[in-house]
């Protein structure tokens, strides 16, 4: 079969009418996480594992599979698009993304061009969907064709990579980062080794044995651990809510606007491809170029309509790219899509190069989904622009009992037992720990969920070659992975050291 | 730019004793891990590779990052710390009705456990307002068990007796 008749399939997929409702849902849920203050897309998406596996229960594996997919997905990048709200209306960035969309959209809210602002948001994060959605559909399957040539030893050397590309670029400290990674491969070592059948670490615990739950883990650290940051630290954002006159943008925003749409999407597209660099650093990238190329940059910071598009365009691209290594080769390059590669593999989807061949319905379901999901939310957002606004005045009294509540829930419905809720909570007291203390909680997730594969990988490879270590440099292919790895580990270090100041990616 | 970077490092707060309580913890995770997978047999049956070799190697590596973090440690800037208020009373309530909800949960039953604790998370977020608290705890937790329970066949603990 052609990509396209394959798309035709996804499509099919995609336009049965419950995961359209579920698309429908996923987006609407994650435009409102988006905008809530505390809750990130990536404690969103780990939240809703739970309510989506229970609503999947009654279906056959493959399509719950992709219904909750469908679901997931568009949390994601409906929080991506949400949280551009609160940045234009509040200044207050819901997600780290949209940092640099408070720059200018806060600046035309207090001109009372905040609808406009908001729109031009929505078009230019369709936009950016399609981009991303037509890459994909182009390069899903001659990269997973390349990556079924791999080995073992390429399969390691590419998973270091990942691992030390997202290490090298999260947080401020690059020591923290690496602990965090080493800390999450090594719980991933609990339990019965899949391999030779080995209990480790159980210590007769009948808990262990099964090894630690992904899903626990990712709910405790993201979401109750924000939870209990709003706990302590009394968060409140008292600033007045910018109103909204006008909702559809004039035709010289418009114009304006294109530009930066089209050159936002395609930079973030392709920063989103790279493991470790995500929607922040494309959102800021494409407002510096942006700022750079413009006839007028003094416009910038004052109110300009390409301040929003361009990084709106670029955080959305980046999330569609990074479904990219995803799908294809099976690699996480953030917290996010490691979550919904745990949320997969959860379903016995093997997210990588053979995902495309075993599981077609899963994964071009998603893609054709994802152009759905990004319709819906430009038709969503427009009208609905002001009831969303309305959102962000959510009593916290109210929003915190009720994620921990839901935490718990979720939790529960699918592990059936308390230890898990124990360990839940326990997660999350670390959890908002460690991120006060700027350690970063996405590489511990992304070494908790490649451990096992990398483990698997490094044992077969080494049992091919009897032991022999070099098998990992001599092959060309997982050398020049690991090359990359220990350069991407160095450069950064290599810049510090001569004294200029280092982006890093706060969340993915 | 200058600006725009200073987003990104803003809020800058290390601090010290706690990267270095961290950096020691981490260090007996090590030495922990370290330890036990020396008991784990060194190899599997037609492979040299055995089970112990990837926590091993791990665990070597927490060891060395963990004492590189301590070394870190005593090279961060004596700045002051910008201490901000922690409402700890409001989090030591909240934590424990959590804790009291995980070991009531089964005991009890969701419905019935999961109101106590909404009871008590709402009224230590905001006292007062008992009608509009119990009416929400009760839509919440009655709500969920009859959603999950009732119409999609999911397990709960039910009630008590």
């Amino acid at each position: 079969m052609s990509t396209w008749e394959f798309l035709y399939n996804g499509f099919l997929v995609a336009l049965q009418p419950e995961n359209l409702i579920y698309a429908f849902i996923g987006v609407l849920i994650g435009t409102a996480v988006g905008v809530l203050p505390g809750i990130g897309p990536m404690s969103g998406v780990a939240l809703l594992i739970p309510v989506t596996s229970t609503l999947t229960a009654g279906a056959p594996p493959e399509e719950a599979a992709a219904s909750a997919i469908i679901l997931l997905a568009g949390v994601y990048y409906g929080a991506m698009y949400g949280g551009s709200t609160t940045s234009i209306l509040l200044n207050t960035p819901g997600e780290s993304s949209s940092v640099v969309t408070a720059l200018d959209g806060y600046q035309m809210a207090k001109q009372g061009r905040a609808g406009a602002a908001l729109s031009i948001a929505a078009v230019g994060s369709f936009f950016a969907g399609v981009v991303a959605l037509i890459a994909l559909v182009f390069l899903a399957q001659p990269l997973s064709e390349l990556a079924l040539k791999f080995g073992p030893a390429e399969y390691f050397s590419l998973m270091i990579l990942g691992l030390c590309a997202v290490s090298g670029l999260a947080g401020r400290s690059m020591t923290k980062a690496l602990i965090m990674t080493v800390f999450g491969l090594l719980l991933a070592t609990i339990g019965i080794d899949n391999v030779s059948g080995v209990a480790r670490f159980t210590y007769d615990i009948p808990e262990l044995y099964q090894g630690l739950e992904f899903l626990t883990i990712a709910v405790g650290l993201f979401a109750l651990g924000e939870v209990f940051k709003s706990i302590l630290e009394r968060e409140q954002n008292e600033g007045a809510i910018a109103r909204i006159d006008r909702i559809y943008p004039t035709k010289k925003d418009l114009q304006e606007s294109a530009g930066p749409i089209v050159r936002g999407s395609l930079l973030g597209f392709f920063i989103g491809v790279l493991p470790g660099a995500g929607a922040t650093l494309a959102s800021f990238f494409s407002y510096i170029m942006e700022k750079k190329i413009s006839r007028q940059p003094e416009k910038f910071g004052k109110g300009a309509i390409e301040g929003v598009a361009a990084p709106e365009s670029a955080n959305n691209g980046a999330s569609g790219g990074a479904m990219i290594p995803l799908l294809t080769l099976g690699i996480p390059g953030s917290g996010t899509t490691a979550i919904l590669m745990g949320a997969l593999i959860m379903y016995n989807v093997q997210p990588g190069p053979l995902l495309f061949d075993e599981h077609p319905q899963v994964a071009w379901g998603l893609i054709a989904s994802m152009f759905i999901g990004n319709l819906m939310l430009l038709i969503l957002n427009m009208p609905l622009v002001k009831v969303f606004a309305k959102i962000i005045q959510t009593p916290p009294k109210y929003l915190i009992p009720i994620i921990i509540a839901i935490s718990f829930f979720g939790v529960y419905a699918v592990q059936v037992h308390t230890f898990d809720l124990f360990l839940l909570i326990a997660c999350g007291v670390c959890g908002y720990f460690l991120a006060k203390n700027d350690f970063p909680l996405a590489p511990l997730v992304l070494g908790l969920v490649l451990g096992p594969m990398i483990e698997n990988n490094l044992r077969r490879a080494l049992t091919a070659s009897n032991g022999d270590w070099s098998i990992f440099v001599t092959h060309p292919i997982s050398l020049l992975f690991l090359v990359i790895a220990i350069l991407w580990l160095l450069v950064p270090i290599l810049l510090k050291l001569r004294g200029k100041k280092v982006v890093v990616n706060e969340e993915g | 730019m200058v600006s725009l970077l200073l987003l990104f490092e803003g809020g800058l707060e290390v601090s010290r004793t706690f990267d270095r309580i961290a950096s020691v913890l981490f260090l007996l995770v090590g030495i922990f891990f370290i330890m036990e997978s020396r008991k784990l047999s060194a190899s599997a049956y037609g492979s040299e590779v055995g089970p112990d070799l990837f926590p091993l190697g791990l665990g070597i590596l927490l060891v060395l990052l963990s004492l590189r973090l301590m070394v870190e440690t005593f090279r961060y800037p004596s700045a002051e710390m910008k201490t901000t208020k922690l409402d700890v009373k409001r989090f030591g309530i909240i934590l424990l009705a959590a804790i009291l909800y995980a070991v009531l949960l089964e005991p009890l039953g969701y419905v019935l456990s999961t109101f106590l604790f909404l009871v008590v998370a709402f009224q230590t977020m905001e006292k007062g307002k008992w009608l509009s608290t119990i009416v929400f705890s009760g839509l919440f937790s009655s709500g969920v068990y009859y959603l999950y329970v009732g119409l999609l066949k999911g397990t709960l603990p039910g009630f008590p007796l």
